[in-house]
Formats: structure tokens, C-alpha cells, sequence
């Protein structure tokens, strides 16, 4: 298997504010694994975790690629970025004064992008042709749908090979929402790649997830090995779901 | 990103023309010889602001400020302790000559000057858009935790623009010593002229500044002429107030 992420029994914490207890998931080579859990319950959290921006007190996330063990717990978030990982963070996160351009060719910063950058551009101009129409246009000028399309080509233009997408649907309306996670759909299967998502939005993330995690306070209450096995969960359907199950 | 010190450096890029120009070496040369010692001592400079201040959490609000304000002072005292206080000047072939242009007659050290400064700020807006490391120092200032998603280090990415900066001071200063004498306290008289020039052409905007530039500098001159020497330093600051009531984001800003 030439990738896996492995998070085994990680506590995190904000202060006094615990964030996370003793979770563990895992993620294999080319699947889509969606973390479910509605506001504040540790989403962001674990993925800042897998990005070294949130150090655990406890535990080990492990990523092995190409038959390479990597403990991410010791490796800043630059090193982290460096084996192949890329997040589309909370809020996107673009660098609004660069031009979209700009801000697509910083997502190649890592040096093993570079040599890939005119197919990546080439690739994301390709598959968000507004983002070619606007390149030279600031891209804090630009719409909530666009930017969301802007930040999740940057992190395309790195040649991840693990992608962390923390909620593409928030703030977009629900058309914007449907395309955008047949985008990452369409992405993934093109480019080989593994993706581990956080959404609220349980009726999109099930169109594309293969199984996924429900994440309650800080802890793992569900896994749902395919998306039937989510969706018949009474746990799922009481927490999650709320008032809709 | 503290530029709190710059004006400071930049006087002393002026000295140290001045020292290497005693030796014979011509001005603008110096200047160029000088920036890479000055990028050297940059990066220095920030690294230890690095290890005392940011690195500890320690340089939130003034106190950050208030480090550069003391790197300025030391470096202001210590010039004046090692030169006096008195004007020091240079000379070249180009320093003193003018040529004529029909009726004007234009000093050749300003062309000088003029055409060292663009081609500097051109080399560096070049830079700043065109390189991965330019990019990225525009990015660090608007948001470092997304910088280091890209995978850049801020701390890096900073210390080198501070290094950049630093290096830019030091041909800055020989061109200053070119266009005219310097004493320690030369920065004063610019520093209207500085946030005038910044807040006109809109901050980050390399053209705006410019034209800002021309017309400050035009501004000047007719000042100069028509009211007399003594009006010419409130020329800055009558166009700072103006454009912060009429148009706080400068004539470029978006
Ligand atoms: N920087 C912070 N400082 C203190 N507490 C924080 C911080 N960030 C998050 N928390 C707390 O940690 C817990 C988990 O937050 P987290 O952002 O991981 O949740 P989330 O599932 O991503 O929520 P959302 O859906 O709102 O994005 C919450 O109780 C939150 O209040
Ligand atoms: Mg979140």
C-alpha cells in the first residue's frame, strides 16, 4: 500500500478547552473518508493535528508513504506539506491582495511541485475555467464560490497525494455546494488522490465518501464502514441528522 | 513587518559609501558592493529580533516596534559617535556636472540617482511577482498560518525580506550621499516625504509610488521656487493631510 494515515489514541487541547480524546481513524490509499460531526465537536481540530498546527498531548498519527513511515507528531507543518499533504483549511484561508494566479502558484511553493507546475496550472484552469477567466483579478475580489473553487485548486497545485478538505460547503449556497463536491469528486478520481473531509453536510459528503467517522465532543462515537452504514445508524441519526433523523 | 529601522540603515548605507569612497572607490559601486553585507547583517539583525522578541511571543503591540526604534538609535548614536554631526559628502565624475538639456540644465548625479532607483525599484518589483520567494513575502505579511500550509516557513520568508530590505538601503544610501550631503539626522527630513510618497501612491503599489513620487517631487520644486527653501518641508506634509481627509487609500488604492 503506498499510503495510509494512521491517528491512534490523540488527546488535544486548547488551554483548559479539550478538544479531543483518545481518537483514532484511519485513512488508505485512494479512498474518501468523511469526518461527520456538526459545530465546535473537533473536525478542524484533527485535521490541524494531521497539519502539525495542533500539537496532541497524547497519541501518534502515522503516515506511510511509499513503504516510509513518517511520524507527523515531530514535523512541522512545512515538513508535513513537503511528503505530499495538503489541507484546504476552515474559511479558505486565500491570500486576498495576490491575484488568483498568484495564489495558485504559492500552492506550489514546495519545491517537488514545481516541476509540475505548468500541468497543475493548466489542470486547474481546465477543470475551473472561472478561475482562468479571473487569474489576473485579486482573490479577495471574488465571490465565496469562486474563492472556495481558488482554495481548493492551491491545494491542488502542490501534487498532494493526501488532501484534508475542512468543510468546502460552508457558506455556499446549496447549487455551490452541490458543485463543489462533485469538483473534489471529479478531482479525486482523476489524480489518484486520498481525501479525508469534514462536513456538516451529511447528504453531500455521503455522495462522495466510501465510509466515514462520527466525531461527538472530542471523540469518535461512530464508524461507518460504507455510506449504508452511516446513514442506518441511530447514533448518526440522533446527533447528526438532529431533527432530520 | 517592523520597517521602523530602514530609515536608519539607510543613513547608514550613506556612511559607510561615504568610508568606502575615501578609499577611492566610486559611490554607486560602493552602494552595490555594500548589499550584500547589508543583506547579511539584516538577516542578523532579524534573527536576533527573532530569538528575544518574536520567537517568545514577546513582540505583540509596541514592544516589537520598540526593538527596531532602539536597533535605529544604536545605529544613529553610533554614527554620530564615529563621524560627528557634521555633513559629509562624496565626489565622482557625475557629481557636480550637469548636462543641458536646450534650456534646462539637469545635475548629472540626479540622473544618476533617478535611473539607479528605478532600475532598482523595477529589479525589486520584478522580484516580488515573479519569484517564489517574492510571492511569498507578499503572502507572509496577509496571512502566515495559510503561508505555511503552502509549505513556507514565515520565519524564513521574513527574515529574508528583512534582509532584502536591508540590502536595498544600502544602494538607497549611496545614491542619497550622491544627490547630496548627509549628516546622522538626514532621515528626519525624508520621513515626511516617505509617508507622503506611501500614502499617495497607495501602500504595495510600486507604480503608484512612482507617480507619487514625481508629484511630491514636482510640488516640491514649485514650492521651492515660488514661496522659497523655508515652505519646501511642509509640501509633505500639506499632501499627507490632504490625501488622508480626501483619499485615505491614495490615488491607486483599491
Ligand atoms: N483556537 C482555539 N482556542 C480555544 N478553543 C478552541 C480553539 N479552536 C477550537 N476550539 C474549541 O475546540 C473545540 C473543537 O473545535 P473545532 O474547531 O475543532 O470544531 P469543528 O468540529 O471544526 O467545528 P466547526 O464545525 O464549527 O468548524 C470547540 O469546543 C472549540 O470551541
Ligand atoms: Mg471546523
Amino acid at each position: 500500500m503506498a499510503l495510509e494515515l494512521t491517528i491512534s489514541g490523540i488527546d488535544a487541547a486548547y488551554g483548559a478547552v479539550r478538544a479531543l480524546q483518545g481518537v483514532s481513524i484511519s485513512v488508505k490509499d485512494g479512498e474518501t473518508v468523511a469526518l461527520l460531526g456538526t459545530n465546535g465537536n473537533g473536525k478542524s481540530t484533527l485535521m490541524k493535528c494531521v497539519m502539525g498546527i495542533v500539537r496532541p498531548s497524547t497519541g501518534k498519527i502515522e503516515l506511510k508513504i511509499e513503504n516510509k513511515n513518517h511520524d507527523l507528531t515531530r514535523l512541522s507543518t512545512e515538513e508535513i506539506v513537503s511528503l505530499g499533504v495538503a489541507m484546504v483549511p476552515e474559511g479558505r484561508r486565500l491570500f486576498p491582495k495576490l491575484t488568483v494566479e498568484e495564489n495558485l502558484l504559492l500552492g506550489a511553493f514546495r519545491p517537488q511541485a514545481r516541476p509540475d507546475i505548468a500541468k497543475n496550472l493548466a489542470l486547474c484552469y481546465e477543470t475551473f475555467d472561472v478561475l482562468k477567466q479571473r487569474r489576473g483579478q485579486l482573490a479577495g475580489s471574488m465571490s465565496g464560490g469562486q474563492q472556495q473553487m481558488l482554495a481548493i485548486a492551491r491545494a491542488l497545485m502542490s501534487s498532494p497525494k493526501l488532501l484534508l478538505v475542512d468543510e468546502p460547503s460552508v457558506g455556499l449556497s446549496p447549487l455551490l455546494v452541490s458543485n463543489t463536491i462533485t469538483m473534489i469528486k471529479q478531482l479525486k478520481e482523476r489524480h489518484g488522490l486520498t481525501v479525508l473531509m469534514a462536513e456538516q453536510n451529511f447528504h453531500q459528503a455521503i455522495r462522495i465518501a466510501d465510509r466515514g467517522y462520527l466525531i461527538v465532543h472530542g471523540e469518535i462515537v461512530f464508524e461507518g464502514e460504507s455510506v449504508a452504514d452511516l446513514e442506518a445508524n441511530d447514533l448518526v441519526k440522533n446527533y447528526y441528522l438532529g431533527t432530520a433523523g | 513587518m517592523p520597517q521602523v529601522a530602514h530609515p536608519a540603515f539607510l543613513v547608514m548605507g550613506a556612511y559607510a559609501t561615504y568610508v568606502l569612497a575615501g578609499y577611492g572607490v566610486d559611490p554607486l559601486l560602493a552602494g552595490l558592493l555594500l548589499m550584500p553585507v547589508f543583506f547579511v547583517f539584516g538577516l542578523g539583525v532579524y534573527q536576533f529580533y527573532y530569538s528575544t522578541f518574536e520567537g517568545r511571543g514577546s513582540d505583540q503591540g509596541l514592544r516589537g516596534i520598540a526593538f527596531f526604534f532602539g536597533v535605529a538609535f544604536i545605529v544613529q548614536v553610533g554614527l554620530i559617535l564615529v563621524f560627528g554631526v557634521d555633513q559629509q559628502l562624496v565626489d565622482a565624475s557625475y557629481i557636480g556636472t550637469s548636462v543641458e538639456f536646450g534650456e534646462m540644465r539637469i545635475p548629472k548625479r540626479m540622473l544618476v540617482a533617478f535611473g539607479v532607483a528605478l532600475a532598482l525599484t523595477s529589479a525589486l518589483a520584478l522580484y516580488f511577482s515573479r519569484t517564489f520567494t517574492g510571492r511569498a513575502i507578499r503572502a507572509v505579511a496577509q496571512d502566515e498560518g495559510a503561508l505555511r500550509l503552502m509549505g513556507a516557513d514565515p520565519v524564513r520568508i521574513k527574515r529574508w525580506a528583512f534582509g532584502i530590505a536591508t540590502a536595498t538601503c544600502a544602494l538607497a544610501g549611496a545614491l542619497l550621499i550622491i544627490v547630496g550631503p548627509v549628516d546622522p539626522n538626514v532621515d528626519r527630513l525624508y520621513i515626511g516625504r516617505t509617508f507622503c510618497v506611501v500614502v499617495l501612491g497607495g501602500l504595495g503599489s510600486m507604480s503608484g509610488t512612482l507617480v507619487a513620487g514625481l508629484i511630491l517631487g514636482i510640488a516640491e520644486s514649485v514650492v521651492l521656487t515660488t514661496a522659497g527653501t523655508a515652505w519646501a518641508p511642509a509640501v509633505a506634509f500639506g499632501i499627507l493631510l490632504v490625501v488622508l481627509g480626501v483619499r485615505p487609500a491614495g490615488l491607486f488604492g483599491r
